[in-house]
């Protein structure tokens, strides 16, 4: 109606909600509480429930409510606040890692003729380690906050060891990168370096996924077991493909092709049981189907099927090796990063919280419990592995 | 609180808050306690715990509902007809305590030949001045007593014509003995005619007229029915959702009448717990800010009596019960504030008191503000212009003043109302018109500054200062000190006789700082009362003398620095001694917390029970002792019967509870006091779906009422342009009209937005959406807000007709953090007679969805929607007062001899 | 010192939120806009990183056993929530940096100086408690009032809590506080009445909470989950397969690279 009813229009106002939000003046009194130390900058943006409003009745909020019930339909659990670098991180990470391992066996298995390969390798794992290292600064915003991660070791913690996992690899990478080629004891040192780092590409490669599933987030908590086998299958993959799209010699592809091969028929299958072991659950599957990341998701199952069919089908045309292998790449990008927008949209579904753990994918999955915190027994309609 | 005063003898809460934890049944009727009084429910609570069944009757189910074993949702503003109905059960099954209704009220008292009751009148009771509005009580009086009894709570009264003196001539408590029926049978004794008097509040008009299906109007019976007796009590909490009515007081009195019969006044887990409002409302009736009172609920004199203090005392000095200790209060008052100016000679300067030529009341303040005939005004701790009553004529009414001083915290809509209001942002006024000169003054916050706090239970409460009020935030002593200070120095040089009472005053507070705080100490002091001779406190009002000897600045807080020792900042924890806590702060009078304890023992002094006992006649010590400071004279012993020819207090028997009363009886019948009739009655609000379905006449026919242009009322029953019956209230989240919480980002974000809550019914009738826009309008004018949309309203169903009640938190304004336009520009200003409060829990208007505003005003010159054609208006009754003009009022009380 | 905690007994709370109001101004917490949700009395929707207690209010269309209304089949339930301070906390186990803690209360602390806002934490909880503040970029929850805690003093939130809904106190006395109040409520014909998170055989997955509830509905109703679990108790078999697929790329690779040999040959 008019400037100064309603809220938050006048100019007043504004200048008001710029305050920080607390109602203590800092020239009367302390900032000394806990919070006082928050940084504010916009009041409003705090609270993602905030901008929900509820149109139903309060008392039927949620259509189901008897069937299903829940807070008006609120989020039972925080969903990430991480950004796209993060699922771009999952690839890259993946592919350093896998290519390190792979350039390991080239060096101890191929002898010299394989060299080049083994060289390349480090290469990709090197530069995938250090993109990695950017691509997990550019979510925390701050260099110095990379280094806050390597103050403790944490083994319950599958960020804290796959930060000190990337931060060696990529260290000895490095190193292998500098002194692998020279002789003495320094190419020792490198090459033992170089290896120390491939090694460490298989946690690599596998870690992510124990990082999403060792998490709150209905879907990826109800992939656990699979997630791990997809992720370093598909890093295999991924990193056959990449190598394979580098320029490189008859020798190499000898090697690369079987690689490639096993990898796309293993991501494939692991997809697939990715796919079950979500599906156990109709609301934890849900984001899978649906939206964004059931488009990704889709597309990923897509382009690896079509990547795989071209790679086995008879004929070695270029242009059929490399039509695969940028499917394979589209396919891991797009898995990743449909993992990750599900995992959003599944800590947003109260349901898929809900209904997971009343079907026994809670704690019942690995506890054996038959009954919930209420008392009331836990359905188990889906076989629980153990 | 004369609803209370009049038939118990003190406008206080009769128990207090911690009782309540002894209660078997507690009834919150009237009140949301649990969000307004949250800090207090705690004694609900735990009288749940132990196994009380709680009541909540109300119009909506709210967070107090939700604790309550019973809810009961009823038509707003139908109180009367539901207690009425509770009355007509307890009598009809013959379920009261004939015991205590017998010897503890004046059931057996017999009413005057010539009284009329509304049975016979039709709604009106005999005596009824139809050109006034106003009632003449002659034929309301005790058969035997000579012009009025005077009521022992409220004395305003007296200046009104049918009160006056009278009945004091031979005075003594025989005339009273003389014209009883102790068989309760005389067909005018007060008992049989409150038989008769709610013979039809029956429950099946209970149903009709409050929407209330009888099986729970029934159970509610029963539940009291059943906590009540020797054994047993309920007690009643009730606050503003019972006095905001044009018929408030006499809500009040249903429930005292209610309480009375079922034996629980007085006793331990019982009474009428008032739940009062601001930190110190209480403390701001018993040394009032109100216009016609003097400290101690002394009437203020009016006009017509004179200027002799001897007419004042004899006018208002009972010649039994405790009133007849007037004259030592009044004097001791007098020598207070004028020290050694006052003598005996000069009445100790009784005529330098102001007198009342009218109704001086708020809302006619401000109807005389908005016809330009007050220059000045000071608001202090208020914002009206939120928080009262058609918010746009009280933006008119500052509009009108020269000057204007406003004292708070922020800058509230008050202060601002001459660049921020919704007839300004329309463009109706124009700030550069508006003459009016505002000065703010920023005020001390009660953290940075001392003083004490009246509570809703009669406890004052010292609170110390914790820091010194930023820049030029003063305490209200420092600037009514300073103001008096320079005025007095203003004068000085005066010889007017108008300005002798600013030389005469005694103003010699000591003070401190650089600031020159007065001492809040010492004001306590003078409060408490000393001796004249060797300034020594005085230990408790029964110190105080007429003779000029002390001086009391309010006689009922007399105790409160007895032995020199400020005993309202007594902390001693409760779990240190017993559960009454007598040693926490101070509870006037005496420190009584639970009042009319005398009456928790049955007439022989034995407590009516082992369970309930709390205050007994020890016949070995011959005193009444017990958990508390009894209420009573202290060594009269039960048996004990005043002589023929006793005045004053020792006319009160050994079975006379309530010793304010000139009777020493609670007053089922209220034969003065009451200015809208001595027995309750239903009457439908000013605005209602309705029509009443008990009486011809439809509203209170005393109530005040406004007939103004820019205070437009609707049809006086089923306006079909204001369909829904509206009410208004608080949130636990927000104070008030918000200067102590919109301004708070802590608490806003609780509560953001001004919203409405409406029944799913009413939603779908009106496409409202949950979370979205809604406009609701009265003649008044409209408002936007947020719709909440809630089972926990629902429609009720009248005599077959569905009744849609729309909920109103009336908190927000157009400043501060969170704003909108205010539920309180939708209210006319009507109200109660007795006490002129305004009539804003119910109510009519509209509902319609959407941002639809115009903010029109009618006091800022909107035109009137007209009825739709073929709809005619309804006249009311005759005019009432507030309708004449106040010049025309003031005139005809200066005509009068 | 003691374990500490809150037991939160929900069928005492009259919803009057002077506890979330109370740890703001404590803790010193900014506010988080003024918007009205139509979520009956709750604008403030979830615990979250500036809001450390919240106020659940749920209207149901179910009676409340004990209580008869006029408005029909309908009851209204508030539930002061807040960080459980879990005995296997989800938060504490997933941060890399440190900086949350296990106090010498037996609460869980976040200590802001240490906090990197890797933001691992957040989806580490299983109640969606801890969250970061974004223009702050650090993670933030409910301390149990660890300052005061060490001054001998009783949280905020429970000191100003005018119905004991909130009791704070030694946890054992909470547990026997607790199960009391239930036989209690039980006796009463109040049979709904449970205990949520009490311990470990309520509720495995957390190994209990040090702030338990009771609870009139089902966990849901009131937005916790019915069977939590730190997700670490399922991170032991997601490293197994790790392990396992760390082994089948170790074989792929050595077999690649054998076979490209062997066919050059
Ligand atoms: N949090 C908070 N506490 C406060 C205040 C505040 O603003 N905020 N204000 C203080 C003040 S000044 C006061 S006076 C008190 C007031 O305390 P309350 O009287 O308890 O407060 P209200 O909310 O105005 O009204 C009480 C209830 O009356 C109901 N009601 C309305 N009309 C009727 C009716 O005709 N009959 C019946 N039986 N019920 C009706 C309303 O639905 C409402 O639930 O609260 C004090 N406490
Ligand atoms: N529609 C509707 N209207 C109502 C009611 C209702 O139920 N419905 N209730 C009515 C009732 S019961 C009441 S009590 C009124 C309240 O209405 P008001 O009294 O007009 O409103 P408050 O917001 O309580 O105003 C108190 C002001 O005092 C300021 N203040 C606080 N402490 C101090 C101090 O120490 N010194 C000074 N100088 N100022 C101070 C505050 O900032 C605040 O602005 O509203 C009435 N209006
Ligand atoms: S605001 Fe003060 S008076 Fe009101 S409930 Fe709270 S503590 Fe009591
Ligand atoms: S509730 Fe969440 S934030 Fe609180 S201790 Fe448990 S895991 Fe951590
Ligand atoms: S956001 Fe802070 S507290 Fe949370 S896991 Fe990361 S470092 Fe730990
Ligand atoms: S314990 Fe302290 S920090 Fe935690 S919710 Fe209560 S007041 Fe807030
Ligand atoms: S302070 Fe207590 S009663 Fe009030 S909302 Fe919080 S838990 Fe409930
Ligand atoms: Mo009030």
């Amino acid at each position: 109606m008019s400037h100064s009813t309603g809220n938050g229009v006048t100019p007043l106002d504004r200048l008001q909600r710029k305050q920080d939000g607390r109602n203590v003046d800092s020239t009367l009194g302390v900032l000394a509480g806990e919070g006082s130390r928050q940084r504010v900058k916009d009041p409003e943006s705090a609270y993602p429930a905030h901008g929900q409003q509820v149109s139903t009745l309060p008392s039927r909020a949620g259509p189901e409510r008897e069937e299903a019930p829940s807070y008006y339909g609120l989020p039972a659990v925080k969903e990430p606040v991480w950004i796209w670098s993060i699922p771009a991180y999952l690839y890259v990470g993946g592919v350093a890692g896998a290519a390190s391992v792979l350039g390991l066996a080239a060096d101890m298995a191929g002898g010299p003729k394989l060299a080049r390969l083994g060289r390349r390798c480090l290469w990709v794992g090197t530069v995938g380690d250090m993109l990695s290292a950017g691509l997990l600064i550019h979510d925390l915003g701050r260099p110095e906050r990379f280094l806050n991660m390597l103050r403790v070791f944490r083994p319950t913690s599958p960020m804290s060891i796959g930060s000190w996992v990337l931060a060696a690899s990529g260290g000895l990478n490095t190193l292998g990168l500098l002194l692998g080629h020279r002789r003495g004891w320094a190419g020792a040192v490198g090459r033992g370096a170089t290896a120390g780092a491939a090694v460490l590409g298989m946690p690599l490669a596998g870690y992510t996924a124990v990082l999403l599933c060792n998490s709150a987030v209905p879907v990826w908590q109800a992939t656990h077991r699979t997630l791990p086998l997809f992720f370093m299958s598909s890093a295999t993959a991924a990193a056959g493909s990449l190598l394979s799209l580098l320029p490189h010699g008859p020798r190499e592809e000898r090697v690369l092709r079987p690689y490639r091969l096993t990898g796309k028929v293993a991501k494939v299958l692991t997809f697939a049981a990715v796919e079950r072991d979500a599906a156990r659950v109709s609301e934890v599957a849900r984001p899978l189907k649906e939206g964004l990341p059931g488009a990704l998701w889709r597309t990923s199952r897509v382009c690896s099927a079509a990547g795989l069919l071209l790679e086995v089908l008879p004929g070695r045309a270029r242009w059929k090796q490399v039509a695969s292998d940028v499917l394979n790449t589209v396919a891991s990008l797009a898995s990743r990063f449909a993992l990750f927008h599900a995992g959003k949209a599944s800590a947003r579904n109260p349901q898929a919280t809900f209904q997971g753990q009343r079907q026994g994918l809670g704690a019942a999955e690995v506890m054996g419990h038959t009954v919930a915190s209420d008392g009331k027994p836990l359905k188990f309609p889906l076989p629980v592995l153990r | 609180m004369p609803g209370l005063g009049i038939s118990l003898g003190r406008g206080g809460a009769t128990t207090f808050q911690q009782d309540l934890k002894n209660a078997d049944c507690i009834v919150i009727q009237g009140s949301n306690m649990a969000e307004c009084h949250p800090v207090g429910f705690q004694w609900v609570m735990e009288a749940r715990e132990r196994g009380a069944t709680l009541i909540h009757v109300d119009p909506r189910f709210t967070r107090t509902s939700a604790m309550a074993n019973l809810h009961v949702p009823i038509r707003a503003g139908t109180d009367i007809a539901f207690l009425g109905g509770l009355i007509h059960f307890l009598l009809e099954h013959e379920r009261y305590f004939k015991d205590y209704v017998l010897h503890y009220t004046n059931a057996a008292n017999i009413i005057r030949e010539g009284f009329q009751d509304t049975e016979d009148l039709d709604g009106f009771f005999s005596g009824y001045l139809p050109d006034e509005g106003k009632y003449d009580i002659a034929t309301w009086q005790y058969e035997g007593v000579s012009g009025t009894v005077p009521a022992g709570g409220h004395k305003q009264l007296y200046a009104e014509p049918g009160a006056g003196k009278g009945g004091e001539e031979e005075g003594t408590t025989a005339r009273f003995e003389a014209h009883k029926d102790p068989t309760l049978q005389h067909p005018r004794c007060v008992f049989q005619l409150l038989k008769r008097h709610f013979q039809r509040y029956t429950p099946a008009i209970v149903s009709q007229v409050c929407g209330v299906p009888e099986e729970q109007f029934l159970k509610v019976a029963e539940a009291l029915c059943a906590n009540s007796g020797r054994e047993r009590t309920t007690a009643f909490c009730y606050s503003v959702g019972w006095t905001q009515h044009s018929v408030g007081v006499q809500y009040i009195r249903t429930a005292s009448i209610l309480q009375l019969l079922l034996g629980n006044i007085g006793r331990p887990g019982g009474g009428i717990l008032a739940l009062r409002g601001h930190a110190s409302i209480q403390g701001s009736s018993d040394i009032p800010t109100l216009y016609n009172l003097l400290p101690g609920y002394m009437p203020m004199p009016h006009a017509r009596q004179g200027y002799d203090l001897d007419d004042y005392l004899k006018d208002h000095a009972a010649s039994t019960g405790w009133w007849s200790n007037l004259p030592k209060y009044a004097v001791s008052l007098l020598k207070a504030w004028f020290g050694d100016a006052a003598t005996k000679e000069n009445h100790y300067l009784f005529g330098h008191l102001p007198r009342l030529t009218g109704n001086h009341s708020h809302m006619q303040t401000v109807a005389d503000m908005a016809d330009g005939r007050v220059k000045g005004y000071f608001v202090m701790g208020e914002n009206p212009a939120v928080g009262s009553m058609n918010g746009a004529l009280q933006r008119k009414g500052l509009r009108q003043l020269d000057w204007l001083v406003v004292r708070d915290l922020t800058l509230i809509e008050t202060a601002e109302f001459w660049r921020h209001a919704p007839e300004i942002d329309r463009g109706d006024v124009r700030t550069e018109d508006i003459q009016t000169e505002v000065f703010f003054f920023p005020a001390a916050a009660h953290t940075e500054k001392e003083g004490t706090f009246t509570n809703t239970q009669r406890l004052l409460q010292w609170r110390d200062r914790a820091v010194d009020p930023p820049g030029d935030a003063r305490s209200e002593l420092h600037f009514i000190y300073h103001l008096g200070r320079r005025l007095k120095a203003l004068y000085a040089s005066s010889r007017e006789r108008k300005d002798q009472p600013l030389h005469d005053l005694t103003w010699d507070y000591p003070t401190r700082g650089k600031h020159e705080e007065p001492s809040a100490e010492a004001v306590l002091q003078e409060i408490n009362g000393y001796t004249i001779a060797d300034r020594h406190v005085v230990s408790g009002f029964s110190d105080l003398k007429d003779d000029g000897s002390t001086a009391c600045g309010c006689w009922i807080y007399s105790g409160c620095y007895a032995d020199g020792v400020n005993q309202t900042a007594r902390r001693k924890p409760a779990r240190e001694q017993s559960w009454v806590a007598p040693e926490w702060g101070w509870a006037w009078p005496a420190n009584r917390r639970l009042l009319y304890n005398r009456a928790s023992a049955d007439p022989e002094g034995r407590p009516w029970s082992e369970r309930k006992k709390y205050v007994w006649w020890d016949a070995e010590q011959r005193r009444w002792t017990g958990e508390d400071v009894p209420d009573f004279i202290a060594d009269r012993p039960p048996d004990y019967r005043p002589p023929e020819d006793a005045r004053g207090v020792d006319a009160l028997g050994g079975t006379d509870p309530f010793l304010m009363q000139v009777d020493g009886k609670a007053w089922l019948f209220a034969p003065s006091g009451v200015v809208d009739g001595p027995l309750p009655t239903h009457y439908e609000p000013e605005e209602s779906p309705v029509r009443n379905a008990l009486y011809g006449q439809q509203c209170n026919p005393a109530r005040l009422e406004w007939r103004r242009r820019d205070n437009p009322l609707h049809r006086a029953w089923a306006d079909p342009r204001y369909p829904f019956v509206l009410t208004t209230y608080r949130l636990t989240e927000h104070h008030t009209a918000g200067g102590m919480s919109r301004w708070l980002s802590w608490l806003s974000e609780l509560q953001p937005e001004q919203f409405c809550e409406v029944s799913p019914e009413l939603a779908a009738e009106r496409g409202l959406t949950n979370g979205g826009w809604a406009t609701v309008r009265t003649a008044r004018g409209d408002m936007e807000c947020r719709v909440l949309v809630t089972e926990r309203l629902r429609p009720l169903k009248l005599n077959g007709k569905w009744v849609h009640q729309i909920g109103l938190p009336y908190h927000w304004g157009v400043t501060g953090r969170v704003r909108a336009s205010g539920a309180n520009d939708l209210i006319p200003f009507v109200a109660d007679p007795n006490v002129e409060i305004q009539e804003s829990k119910a109510f009519t208007g509209d509902i319609v969805a959407g941002r639809q505003a115009t903010g029109e005003r009618a006091a800022a010159g909107a035109p009137e929607r007209a009825l739709p054609p073929g709809v005619p208006e309804l006249r009311r009754d005759s005019p009432s007062v507030g309708d004449v003009a106040h010049a025309v009022y003031q005139e005809k009380w200066e005509q009068e001899p | 010192m003691g374990q500490k905690g809150f037991f939160t007994d929900t069928t005492l709370c009259i919803g009057c939120k002077a506890c979330e109001v109370a740890c703001k101004q404590w803790n010193q917490l900014p506010d988080d806009g003024f918007r009205f949700t139509g979520m009956s009395y709750d604008n403030t929707g979830a615990l979250g990183a500036s809001t450390w207690r919240h106020v659940a209010f749920v209207e149901r269309p179910v009676p409340l056993q004990g209580q008869a209304t006029g408005v029909g089949d309908f009851s209204w339930l508030m539930m002061s929530d807040v960080c459980k301070h879990c005995q296997r906390a989800g938060c504490l186990e997933a941060c890399p940096t440190g900086a949350i803690i296990r106090t010498e209360f037996d609460t869980v602390y976040v200590q802001p100086d240490v906090c990197n806002g890797c933001g691992y934490c957040v989806v580490g909880c299983p109640f969606g408690v801890i969250s970061r503040r974004e223009d702050d970029g650090r993670a933030w929850k409910c301390t149990l009032c660890y300052d005061r805690l060490g001054e001998g003093m009783t949280p905020a939130c429970a000191k100003a809590c005018p119905t004991e809904s909130i009791a704070f106190g030694d946890l054992d006395e909470l547990h026997t506080r607790a199960e009391n109040r239930v036989r209690k409520l039980h006796e009463q014909g109040v049979t709904d009445a449970y205990l949520y998170g009490k311990d470990s055989a309520n509720q495995p997955g957390t190994g209990g909470l040090n702030a338990f509830f009771l609870l009139v509905d089902r966990p849901e109703v009131y937005g916790l989950p019915p069977d939590p679990v730190v997700p670490t108790v399922k991170g032991a078999r997601t490293w197994g397969m790790v392990a396992l697929g760390a082994l089948g790329m170790a074989a792929v690779a050595l077999g690649s690279v054998l076979a490209g040999r062997e066919a050059r040959s």
